[in-house]
């Protein structure tokens, strides 16, 4: 298959949103859908589960693409908070709580002058930044984010003290902000 | 140097990659929903799982599942939003991350104490509590069986370490004797995981063990 130039999501879900376009969202389904799945699987789901809730978050997609607002988040930071949030509530009673108040990305607290804002939102700043980071870091981040990964279990994993563990995901996440804000020139 | 009022970064992750336990996750909740400047960190997090999602080698769904999906588009009708989940409780003075739960009742767990259980979110013996301070009291002296995180609601509290104020999030060091004073002209609440139960040393821990379990 020839690779395609990367599509713009965010203007897909504005088709969703604004004119209920069928055929924008089966291009969101066909990208998301199966990397959704892919990662739920890694994070511990069976692939039964990680199915049904794949195509949960997609519907989830569907009818929130309204709320979707892309001066606060990428399309694959949202998505993913999505599915974040079924997996939670699949795994554990209450946790809609937990995550609700944000689900926003903010949109209900007054607009602050954050980089983090502004950068965060672009997927390829973010994946640049990650590139930036030493590979113990990134491999520590990524890694966080799998099979339900605690950090003692990525320690046992990965074979080094749970405090290295620890200080290369901070100091990584610290990369991250300082590379995200030098490249979006700390405007809000 | 004054001690850290908010989460480290690698909790911060955890908390938005969905591992953090339930008790933890709901302290870390508390301290976001009181302090919108640590949230840059988890919406930083959260970037940062997109670009984990988009990093993943695609796993097919299965065949005709757009085809269902599309389908039930048309009577796709709106679920009951996530941030409008039905309050648990009647306590409208909490931050929203715990309006989710119902409470205990309050119980008497020494001069000017009070606790409550959080109900729900539990990991093994980790749970949840809310703790009220009469103003000028201390918590019971305590040293710490596992991890305990608290973050203030109302009032303040102070330790070696300095003073804790709304939103200010406090991860116990397990070596250190911990007395918090409560220093606000009003009662302190706060919300705490603790992990096993708190031992209370000396003679009036041995006096109070058997009627406080905190």
């Amino acid at each position: 298959m020839v690779s395609q130039p990367p599509r713009d999501f965010s203007a897909l879900i504005a088709l969703v949103a604004q004119a209920k376009d069928r055929a924008a969202f089966a291009e969101i389904f066909g990208y998301y859908g199966p990397r959704i799945k892919a990662l739920l699987i890694k994070s511990g789901s069976a692939p039964a589960m990680a199915e049904e809730l794949a195509q949960e978050a997609m519907l989830t997609v569907w009818r929130k693409a309204a709320s979707y607002d892309p001066a606060r988040a990428s399309v694959s930071a949202w998505i993913y908070t999505i599915a974040r949030n079924l997996r939670s509530d699949a795994l554990r009673r209450g946790s809609s709580a937990l995550y609700a108040f944000d689900s926003t990305f903010g949109a209900e607290a007054p607009a602050q002058p954050d980089a983090i804002v502004s950068g965060a939102q672009d997927d390829a700043c973010v994946r640049a930044a990650m590139r930036s980071l030493n590979p113990d870091q990134a491999q520590a981040i990524e890694m966080a984010f799998y099979q339900e990964q605690t950090h003692s279990q990525i320690s046992q994993a990965l074979g080094v003290p749970l405090g290295t563990v620890k200080a290369r995901i901070r100091f990584g996440m610290m990369k991250l902000r300082a590379f995200i804000e030098r490249e979006t020139g700390g405007r809000a | 140097m004054s001690a850290r009022r908010h989460p480290s970064e690698e909790r911060l992750l955890a908390f938005e990659a969905g591992t953090l336990s339930a008790p933890e996750a709901v302290v870390v909740a508390t301290h976001l929903a009181l302090q919108p400047q640590t949230r840059a960190w988890t919406h930083l997090a959260r970037a940062v799982g997109g670009a984990v999602l988009e990093e993943q080698e695609p796993s097919p769904l299965k065949a005709g599942a757009l085809e269902s999906i599309l389908a039930r588009l048309d009577d796709a009708e709106p679920r009951p939003d996530l941030a409008v989940t039905r309050p648990r409780n009647t306590d409208t003075s909490l931050p929203a991350p715990l309006r989710g739960f119902e409470l205990g009742p309050w119980r008497w767990a020494g001069p000017g104490v009070h606790v409550r259980n959080v109900l729900g979110p539990r990991d093994g013996d980790c749970r949840v509590i809310l703790l009220r301070i009469a103003s000028g009291q201390s918590a019971p002296r305590h040293t710490h069986n596992g991890v305990e995180l608290t973050c203030v609601i109302e009032g303040a509290y102070a330790t070696q370490d300095g003073v804790f104020e709304p939103g200010d999030f406090e991860e116990a060091d397990p070596s250190v004797l911990h007395q918090p004073r409560v220093v606000s002209d009003t009662p302190c609440l706060c919300v705490a995981a603790l992990d096993g139960q708190i031992v209370l040393p000396g003679r009036l821990g041995k006096i109070l063990a058997p009627f406080v379990r905190l």
